[in-house]
């Protein structure tokens, strides 16, 4: 006589904390440990703020990436718009352009390249991975060009002001971006309709086509605002550091991939939460900073890089499959 | 009859390839970069140009088998990079390690790493292209523990790989390329397992219910691909004369582009080497006629990513089955 399972319709009594919370306590309890084994360096202002300083400019474009990320796309070349925003900044203060206008170019030129990574993936329709990979060569190269190799110096009121500014004499200015569009990008994605567009493009872009949603419209808004986050995001990193060098924002994809996808989002699209991301870039900026801290080699940063990004990406799979044999 | 009917289709199969276009193209290329500069037609471009694309050629190569069964491999740069340095280690006079030992250290290292990209990607399931990213950030870093050593290959049959010449026209390296395309090719057309790479590129859920491995078939591939990122490495020294940890960096880029310019298709399925060959020679032929012409260094990265862009989408648009509406 086989067993017969039964299977109840109402869902599961749901667990108290949800994934998110989970993030937020590992995310106090690394800041507790590496506080006490990294101190007195890791908890002083002179660490923590520029490490919050740092992760304003990874955490803005993270933000924007999930929405990118949950219509089932990737965008792979952040990293090189900001070293190609930047070397574009530093040239334009170069040649005496008023600050202001500088901002203004070098936003709209990430507009222009959101734009072209927005057009081969729906118009074309190239896998956006590869797509992205290909102009992150592409921007990178034009910002070698720009600066012909060289760091340039980009020193200017206005600029200064972005990275460098305080709020009210007490606030630093990129922790006010970094807030400011982390909370429009939580009320786009679970207030508006925008955002339940984008989440139904990823979970189903053909029932989403057939309900009316213009999914090509969706996806290229998302890499249109993709790209002006990730200029936003140079601009930052050029004020902070007064040079801008076409190394800027080097392997910067791993690290806010790995945190995107360590807050939950799913790589094939249809998941993910604004407040997860927000807790897995913190969680790696603290982990990074710590090792930093700790004096370990550059080199073994980047291994350890490498090893998070498998290692999250798997540990999602893994649930996620386990998940499917339990239905 | 039957046989000149065959003859037939393989003809109209292979207009049907992209490769008659790119050897089209190839003749135009030659005739403007020979107006630009006369010194472009002559033996001494042409040697160097074959033998400088030797390493392309072969990480083209394992890439190729790994793109046909639907998967992908940003690794091989950093692989070659790390079976380099650690062979041009291992022959440093304070080793004294045998040639022959040496080269099997080095196969043995490439298949390994390419066995766990493999393992990765079928056991967990994970995206390759994610999954390979990371292995090119881990294995990239691992190469930088001997970045101080700063070895130099003094060992004569590694100087001998890459840099003879037969009738000091042709070089050693075309040759190897030229044998392992042949092999692979045969390797398509004639075995089970050539057909089950072209079946799990094709539709990899029909593959897995026609009862082939798919798991193991696609694992396998990336061994593949790390055999010839290893024969990659030690190309890499012996042209270079030394190991440096950077050895190989971007090499993805470049073959990528050669690759998927080649009639590889982006998803799987599609693809042969004849194909991979033409796009290699013209990559490389782009790539020294950029330099003939004084095109900037840094302008070149520009052109090559713009290729790149320019060929998947070419790809794409060809392969698109029906009108794209999402």
């Amino acid at each position: 006589m086989p067993e017969i399972k039964e299977y109840s319709l109402e869902p599961k009594k749901k667990a108290k904390i949800n994934n998110t919370g989970i993030l937020f306590i590992v995310l106090v309890v690394l800041f507790v440990l590496f506080s006490y084994i990294g101190r007195p360096f890791f908890f002083s202002v002179l660490n923590l703020v520029p490490m919050l300083n740092n992760l304003s400019f990874i955490g803005i474009i993270a933000a924007v990436l999930t929405m990118v990320m949950v219509t089932g796309e990737l965008d792979f070349s952040v990293g090189g718009n900001i070293g190609l925003t930047a070397c574009m900044v530093a040239l334009l203060l170069s040649k005496g352009l008023p600050g202001w206008l500088v901002v203004v170019i070098a936003l709209c030129g990430g507009a222009l390249m959101g734009a072209f990574n927005g057009f081969l993936a729906t118009v074309i329709g190239v896998n956006s991975m590869i797509a992205t990979i290909g102009t992150m060569f592409i921007w990178r190269g034009i910002g070698y060009t720009l600066s012909n190799g060289e760091s340039m110096l980009a020193i200017d009121p206005v600029v200064d002001y972005i990275g460098r500014g305080y709020l009210f004499k007490v606030i630093p200015f990129p922790i006010v971006i970094f807030v400011i569009i982390f909370a429009i990008t939580y009320m786009v994605m679970n207030l508006s309709k925008w955002g339940r567009r984008i989440y139904a493009i990823g979970t189903n872009p053909m029932a989403s086509y057939l309900s009316g949603i213009n999914v090509k419209k969706v996806k290229f808004i998302n890499f249109l605002l993709c790209g002006i986050t990730a200029s936003l995001g140079g601009l930052i990193l050029t004020s902070l550091s007064a040079v801008g060098m076409p190394q800027h924002g080097q392997q910067l994809e791993l690290i806010i991939i790995s945190g995107i996808v360590l807050g939950g989002t799913a790589l094939g699209g249809g998941k993910g939460q604004i407040l997860g991301t927000l807790a897995g870039i913190l969680i790696l900026s603290i982990l990074y900073n710590f090792l930093t801290i700790m004096n370990v080699l550059y080199f073994y940063i980047q291994i350890v890089q490498g090893s998070v990004l498998i290692l999250v990406v798997a540990t999602y799979e893994i649930r996620q499959s386990r998940a499917l044999k339990r239905v | 009859m039957a046989k000149s009917e065959k003859q037939y289709s393989m003809f109209k199969n292979f207009l049907r390839t992209p490769t008659p276009t790119l050897i089209g193209l190839y003749i135009v290329m030659i005739i403007i970069f020979t107006i630009a500069d006369r010194n472009f037609l002559t033996i001494q471009n042409f040697r160097g140009i074959f033998n400088n694309f030797a390493v392309f050629g072969i990480l083209a190569s394992g890439v190729t088998i790994v793109m046909i069964a639907g998967g992908f491999d940003l690794s091989i740069g950093s692989i070659a990079g790390l079976v380099g340095i650690v062979s041009a280690v291992l022959m440093m006079d304070r080793f004294a390690i045998s040639t022959p030992l040496v080269v099997i250290i080095a196969i043995v290292i490439g298949c390994i790493v390419g066995l766990i990209n493999g393992l990765i990607i079928t056991k967990i399931g994970i995206n390759p292209i994610i999954t390979t990213l990371g292995t090119l950030a881990i294995v990239r870093g691992i190469c930088y523990f001997w970045a101080n050593l700063n070895p130099r290959i003094y060992n004569v049959f590694i100087q001998n790989l890459g840099r003879k010449f037969i009738l000091n026209a042709i070089p050693y390296t075309t040759m190897y390329i030229v044998v392992f395309f042949i092999i692979l090719t045969l390797i398509l057309k004639f075995t089970r397992f050539g057909r089950n790479l072209y079946a799990i590129g094709g539709n990899e859920t029909l593959a897995r219910l026609a009862g082939i491995p798919v798991d193991r078939i696609k694992a396998i591939t990336y061994v593949i691909s790390g055999f010839f990122c290893a024969i990659a490495g030690l190309l890499l020294i012996s042209q270079l004369g030394s190991g440096r940890p950077e050895y190989g960096t971007g090499a993805e880029l470049e073959v990528l582009t050669i690759v998927v310019l080649g009639g590889v298709t982006v998803g799987g399925g599609k693809g042969n080497f004849l194909g991979v060959f033409v796009a290699l020679v013209i990559i490389q032929t782009i790539s020294n006629g950029m330099v003939m012409m004084d095109v900037p260094i840094f302008l070149r990265q520009v052109v090559k990513g713009a290729l790149l862009v320019l060929v998947i989408s070419i790809d794409a648009l060809r392969n698109r089955r029906n009108l794209q509406l999402y």
